[in-house]
C-alpha cells in the first residue's frame, strides 16, 4: 500500500484479482474438458474392448482368439462409419491397427493383468496429437486372461459456447480494468463500474460453467453414439445376438440396455422413473430395437458449473475488497477495528456455518430427493416427501404426543419457582438442598433415563413397591400406552426443575428489594406482592424459562430412546424419535429431512412468538433498570 | 394526624457482627411536624427510617405512633409512607397504577380510587403523566409519582428516605419546594432524612442530628447552628463547617482564661479550666487583617474564590483555620495575613468533644 497516488497497492492488487478471476474460469472449463476426454477415452477403450471380446472368434483349440480375424476387426475398427474414437489394438505388445506403431510396454500389459485402470501416457495409436489417450485390457473369451489391450483417444470438439467464453473473458477483463480506474477515490464513482464488471464476471461465470455443461453433455453424448455403432456392428455380425439384446450390455459398460424402439440414432434425455437418463437407439435388426440409457455426465457437472461461477466472481468480490481497502487504508483506526472484529467474528461465524447452516442446507438438498445411504440412485422427488409425511398417521402422532409432552415445561417451570421461592436463603441447609435440585441438570440424561427405567420397573420397581405398601395396585409404566408418555414428563420435570430453579433464583436476585418494601409499606400483603410485584418483574425469566424449555422439550430423544423407544404403540413416539427412525432406521433421510425441516418451521414459529414476548418485556425490564439508576 | 416517639430504640443486625447500628435512641416528633434526620452515611438513618416503617424490627425499644405502639406491627398496620431514595416505583405498572396501588391492595373502592389518584396527580402537577412507565419519566417526574404515590393514601406519618439525592441541583431545590408546600397542606407529620446539611436547614421545623446510631442534637435550626451540642455536630452543620481547633486551656487571675494554641493563644470566657479543650469558631467569625505582632500572622494554604465571599484556608501552627471573607481578597498561598477570632461568636467543647458552657 504505498503511499502516492493514494490506493496503488489496491489498485494493483484488485488488477490482479480481476486478472486472475478472468483467467480462472477458463482453466475450470479447460480442466473439465481434460477429465472428461480422459473418462470418455477409458470408456471407449473399455468398450472396444468388450466389443472386439464378443466379436473375433475362438483361435483353434483354446481360450486365444484367432489371430487373423482379430487383425481384421481391428483394422476395421478405423474405417467404421460413425466411430469417434481413434483406437489402437495390441496383441501382447503388437499393435494391430496401425502395425508401424510402436508396442506396448511389456510391463504395462504386466500392469494390466492386475488392475484395469493403468494410467497410460501411451503413444501408440495416433496419439500423437492432443487428445486424451486410455488402456483398457483385452481379455481372452473365457474373460480369463489378458491377452491384449485396447487403446483409445478421445476428442471432444470445443463447442460453441467456446467462441462466446473468449469474448466473455475479453469483455470481463474491459469492465475489470474500467472497475479498478476510479479505486481510491470517491465510492459513488466506482458504484456505476463496478455494477457493469460484476455483471460481466457473472455473465462469464456462466458461460464457463455452461460450456463445462456442455462439455460434459458432449462426452455422454460421444460415448452413446460410440456404443451405438459398436453395438449394432456386432449385431450384425453375429446373428444370435439380435434377440439378445442383453448379451451386448458388456460393450455398454456401466450402462443399461434394455429393448427399446426406433427412437432415433441421436442420443436424447429423459427421466426413467424419476432418474434422469442419457439414451440411444441401436437398431439390431429390422424391427428390433435396444436402447442404451446411461447417466448424463451433465447432471454431475453442477459442481463444475458452480466452481466456474464462483471463481469469476472472485474478480468483483476482490475488487469490492480492494475498493474498502483503499478506503479503510485512510482510516487506520477504523480498518484495524474492522479486521478485529471479522477475526473475533470468524470462529463463531465459520462454525456456525459450518455446522447450522450448511448442514440445515443439506437437509433442505435431502428433504426434496429419495435419498438413502444404501441405494445409489437419489432422484429428485420434489414434495413428496412432505406429502407423504403429512399423510403419514404415525407423523401426526408423534407430532401429538410431542405437544403434550411439551405440557411438562409449564409444571416443571412452575414447580421451579415455588422451589426457588423456598430456597431463597443462604443457610448452609438451604444450600444443600439447592444442590440436590441442581444434581440431575449435571447428570448424563441417559445415566438420568436408566435410573428412572429401574424406578418404572413394574415389578420389584421402586415406584411399584411403594404402591404396593399403600395397597395400590401395580401400574406398568413405561408399558402402558396410557401411563407410558406421563412417566416421561415425570422424568423430565425431575430432571428440569433443578435448573429452571436456578435461573429463577437468579431472577429474583435481580429484583430490588425496594420494590418489595414499597409494597409492603403501601399495605400488600406476602401474596399481593408476589402476584403483583415479583410475579410481573420477574416475567422475562419466566418467559426465558419457557422459551428454552419448550424448545428444548420439541427435541426430546434420549429419554424416548432409552426408556419407551417410542412405544407402546407408538405411545411416546415422537418428533426427533420419528426423525431418527426415518432416517437410521428405514434410512429414508429425505423423509427425516423433511420432517426435521417440519419441526424446524414450528419450532421457528414457537421461538417467534416468545421471543416477540421476551422482546415486549425488555421494554418493560429496561424501564426496571431506568428507575433503579 | 399523629406524633413518632422512639423510646431506647437499638438495632443490632445478627450477620455481619458490626456493632449496634442505632444505639438507645429516643426522639419526639410531635403532631405535624417537619423533622429532618441528619447524618453523615452509615449514622443509621435510613435504618431508624425503616425502623419507624415496620420494614425493620428493632432489637429493643419502642415505637409509638400517636397513642399507639406500633413496634410489632406490620408495615401496612402502621399507617405511614415511605418515599425512597431511588423512587423505586413499579417499573411494569402505569404513573396511575403506582400511585393506586396502595389503594387497591387495601381494598378501596375503585371509584374512589380513580377520584384520589386523580386529585393527587393534579396536585403534583404529573395528571398528563398517569398512563406513562416509570421508565418513561425523567427523575423529577419519577420523584413526584414517588410522593403521589405517598400522599394519595393520606397517611399519619410521612418518612422520606433522601428522596432528592439522585436529582440535579436545580431539580432539588424545586422539589424541596414542593415537599415542603405539601407539608403546610397536609399538616402531616413528615420525617425527613438527608445527609445535605443544608436541605435539613432550610427544610426542617427541628433538625435532629444522628451519628454512629446515636442522636448528637435535636432543635431547631438556628441551635443547630448557634450552639451544636458537639464538636461533631459543630464540624458536620454548615459549609465548610465550624472551625475546631484543638489547645490547653488555662485560667487566669482576671477572671477569664486563656487558651494555648500551641505558639497560639485565644482569649475566653471561661475561668477554672485546665486541661485539653476545643474551640470552635465560625469561617464567617474569622477576621483577617494586616499582619500584625499582637494577633500573631497565620500563612495562607489556600483560597477558594466563591464570588460574593471567599474561603480562606489558612495554617494555623498545625491544625486548618478557614475564614469566610466578602469579595474576593488579593490573597495568594504563601501570604501572612493577621488573624482576629470573635470572641464573642467563641465555642468550647470538652476533652471528649461535649460542648462547655
Amino acid at each position: 500500500m504505498s503511499a502516492t497516488p493514494r490506493g496503488t497497492g489496491w489498485r494493483v492488487g484488485a488488477l490482479a484479482a480481476v486478472g486472475v478471476a478472468a483467467l480462472l474460469p477458463v482453466g475450470v472449463t479447460r480442466w473439465a474438458r481434460l477429465r472428461s476426454e480422459r473418462a470418455l477415452a477409458a470408456r471407449s477403450a473399455a468398450s472396444t474392448a468388450a466389443y472386439l471380446e464378443l466379436v473375433t472368434p475362438a483361435g483353434p483349440g483354446g481360450a486365444g482368439y484367432d489371430l487373423a480375424r482379430l487383425l481384421i476387426r481391428s483394422r476395421a475398427l478405423d474405417e467404421l462409419p460413425g466411430l469417434h474414437a481413434r483406437v489402437e489394438v495390441y496383441h501382447g505388445t503388437a499393435p494391430l491397427v496401425h502395425a508401424t506403431a510402436p508396442g506396448l510396454a511389456p510391463e504395462t500389459l504386466d500392469a494390466l493383468r492386475r488392475r484395469a485402470d493403468v494410467p497410460w501416457a501411451g503413444a501408440g495409436a495416433g496419439a500423437a496429437r492432443g487428445g486424451r489417450v486410455a488402456l483398457a485390457p483385452l481379455f481372452d473369451r473365457q474373460g480369463w486372461d489378458v491377452v491384449g489391450a485396447v487403446a483409445a483417444r478421445a476428442d471432444v470438439p470445443d463447442a460453441l459456447l467456446a467462441a462466446w467464453l473468449a469474448v466473455a473473458v475479453v469483455f470481463t477483463l474491459v469492465a475489470g480494468v474500467l472497475a479498478v480506474r476510479p479505486l481510491g477515490g470517491r465510492p459513488d464513482a466506482l458504484r456505476p463500474a463496478f455494477r457493469r464488471y460484476a455483471a460481466a464476471a457473472g455473465l462469464l461465470g456462466f458461460v464457463a460453467g455452461a460450456d463445462v455443461r456442455a462439455i460434459a453433455r458432449d462426452t455422454t453424448d460421444l460415448w452413446l453414439a460410440d456404443a451405438r455403432v459398436l453395438m449394432q456392428d456386432a449385431a450384425a455380425r453375429l446373428p444370435e445376438l439380435r434377440s439378445a439384446p442383453a448379451s451386448l450390455a458388456p460393450i455398454a459398460r456401466d450402462a443399461e440396455v434394455v429393448v427399446g424402439d426406433s427412437a432415433g440414432a441421436r442420443a436424447r434425455r429423459r427421466d426413467v422413473a424419476g432418474v434422469p437418463r442419457a439414451s440411444v437407439a441401436v437398431r439390431l435388426a429390422p424391427g428390433r430395437w435396444a436402447e442404451v440409457r446411461t447417466a448424463p455426465d451433465e447432471a454431475r457437472a453442477w459442481g463444475w458449473f458452480a466452481a466456474a461461477f464462483g471463481l469469476a466472481l472472485l474478480g468483483p468480490v476482490g475488487v469490492a475488497a480492494a475498493a474498502w481497502g483503499a478506503r479503510a487504508a485512510t482510516r487506520p483506526r477504523y480498518l484495524r477495528e474492522t479486521t478485529a472484529a471479522w477475526g473475533f467474528l470468524a470462529p463463531s461465524a465459520l462454525h456456525l456455518a459450518v455446522f447450522s447452516l450448511v448442514p440445515i442446507l443439506f437437509a433442505c438438498y435431502l428433504s426434496v430427493h429419495r435419498w438413502s445411504l444404501i441405494e445409489p440412485v437419489r432422484p429428485f422427488v420434489g414434495l413428496d416427501n412432505y406429502a407423504r409425511l403429512l399423510r403419514d398417521p404415525l407423523v401426526w402422532a408423534a407430532l401429538r404426543n410431542t405437544v403434550l409432552y411439551v405440557l411438562y415445561v409449564p409444571v416443571s417451570a412452575a414447580l421451579a419457582l415455588a422451589v426457588a421461592l423456598a430456597l431463597r436463603g443462604r443457610s448452609r441447609g438451604v444450600r444443600a438442598l439447592r444442590t440436590a435440585f441442581f444434581l440431575p441438570s449435571v447428570a448424563s440424561a441417559v445415566a438420568v433415563a436408566l435410573v428412572w427405567q429401574w424406578i418404572y420397573r413394574p415389578e420389584g420397581g421402586l415406584l411399584n413397591s411403594l404402591l404396593a405398601r399403600a395397597h395400590v395396585s401395580p401400574v406398568d409404566w413405561l408399558g402402558d400406552a396410557k401411563a407410558a408418555l406421563v412417566a416421561l414428563m415425570i422424568v423430565s420435570v425431575w430432571a428440569h426443575v433443578g435448573y429452571q430453579m436456578t435461573v429463577f433464583l437468579v431472577g429474583l436476585e435481580g429484583i430490588p428489594q425496594a420494590y418489595l418494601d414499597a409494597a409492603r409499606v403501601d399495605g400488600a400483603g406476602a401474596w399481593q406482592r408476589f402476584w403483583r410485584i415479583t410475579f410481573p418483574l420477574l416475567r422475562p425469566v419466566t418467559l426465558w424459562v419457557l422459551a428454552t424449555g419448550i424448545v428444548g422439550a420439541f427435541q426430546v430423544f434420549t429419554y424416548v430412546y432409552v426408556l419407551t423407544g417410542g412405544g407402546p404403540l407408538h405411545a411416546t413416539d415422537v418428533a426427533v424419535y420419528r426423525i431418527y427412525q426415518t432416517g437410521w432406521e428405514f434410512a429414508q433421510f429425505g423423509s427425516a429431512s423433511a420432517l426435521a425441516l417440519l419441526v424446524l418451521v414450528l419450532l421457528g414459529g414457537v421461538g417467534w412468538v416468545q421471543f416477540r414476548l421476551l422482546a415486549r418485556r425488555a421494554g418493560g425490564a429496561g424501564a426496571a433498570g431506568g428507575a433503579r439508576a | 394526624m399523629a406524633s413518632v416517639t422512639l423510646r431506647r430504640l437499638s438495632k443490632t443486625y445478627a450477620e455481619g457482627g458490626a456493632g449496634p447500628v442505632l444505639r438507645d435512641l429516643s426522639l419526639d416528633v410531635r403532631d405535624g411536624e417537619f423533622l429532618a434526620l441528619l447524618g453523615p452515611s452509615g449514622s443509621g438513618k435510613t435504618t431508624l427510617l425503616k425502623c419507624i416503617a415496620g420494614l425493620e424490627e428493632p432489637s429493643a425499644g419502642e415505637i409509638l405512633i400517636g397513642e399507639r405502639n406500633v413496634t410489632q406491627l406490620a408495615p401496612a398496620a402502621r399507617d405511614v409512607a415511605l418515599v425512597f431514595q431511588h423512587y423505586a416505583l413499579y417499573p411494569h405498572l402505569t404513573v396511575r397504577a403506582n400511585i393506586a396501588f396502595g389503594l387497591e391492595v387495601r381494598r378501596v373502592p375503585a371509584a374512589e380510587v380513580t377520584r384520589r389518584v386523580q386529585e393527587t396527580a393534579t396536585r403534583l402537577g404529573i395528571a398528563t403523566l398517569l398512563d406513562r412507565r416509570p421508565g418513561e419519566l425523567s427523575g423529577g417526574e419519577r420523584q413526584r409519582v414517588a410522593l403521589g404515590r405517598a400522599v394519595v393514601r393520606e397517611p399519619q406519618v410521612f418518612l422520606f428516605d433522601e428522596p432528592l439525592s439522585s436529582l440535579d441541583p436545580p431539580l432539588r431545590s424545586e422539589l424541596r419546594g414542593e415537599v415542603l408546600a405539601l407539608h403546610a397542606t397536609l399538616g402531616a407529620t413528615m420525617i425527613y432524612v438527608t445527609q445535605d446539611q443544608r436541605e435539613a436547614m432550610t427544610m426542617g421545623q427541628r433538625i435532629a442530628v444522628l451519628h454512629q446510631g446515636q442522636l448528637r442534637q435535636v432543635g431547631t435550626p438556628a441551635e443547630v447552628y448557634e450552639r451544636p451540642a458537639d464538636v461533631f455536630v459543630a464540624r458536620f452543620v454548615g459549609n465548610p463547617g465550624m472551625n475546631v481547633l484543638k489547645g490547653r486551656g488555662r485560667g487566669t487571675e482576671e477572671g477569664s482564661g486563656m487558651v494555648d494554641l500551641g505558639g497560639w493563644s485565644v482569649a475566653v470566657a471561661l475561668e477554672h479550666y485546665e486541661g485539653e479543650i476545643h474551640v470552635g469558631v465560625r469561617p464567617e467569625h474569622v477576621t483577617l487583617g494586616a499582619a500584625n505582632p499582637e494577633t500573631g500572622s497565620l500563612e495562607v494554604r489556600a483560597v477558594e474564590p466563591l464570588g460574593p465571599e471567599t474561603l480562606v484556608y489558612l495554617d494555623a501552627r498545625g491544625q486548618t483555620l478557614v475564614a469566610r471573607v466578602h469579595g474576593i481578597p488579593n490573597l495568594r498561598r504563601g501570604d501572612r495575613v493577621g488573624v482576629t477570632l470573635d470572641r464573642s461568636r467563641l465555642h468550647l467543647f470538652d476533652a471528649a468533644g461535649e460542648r462547655l458552657g
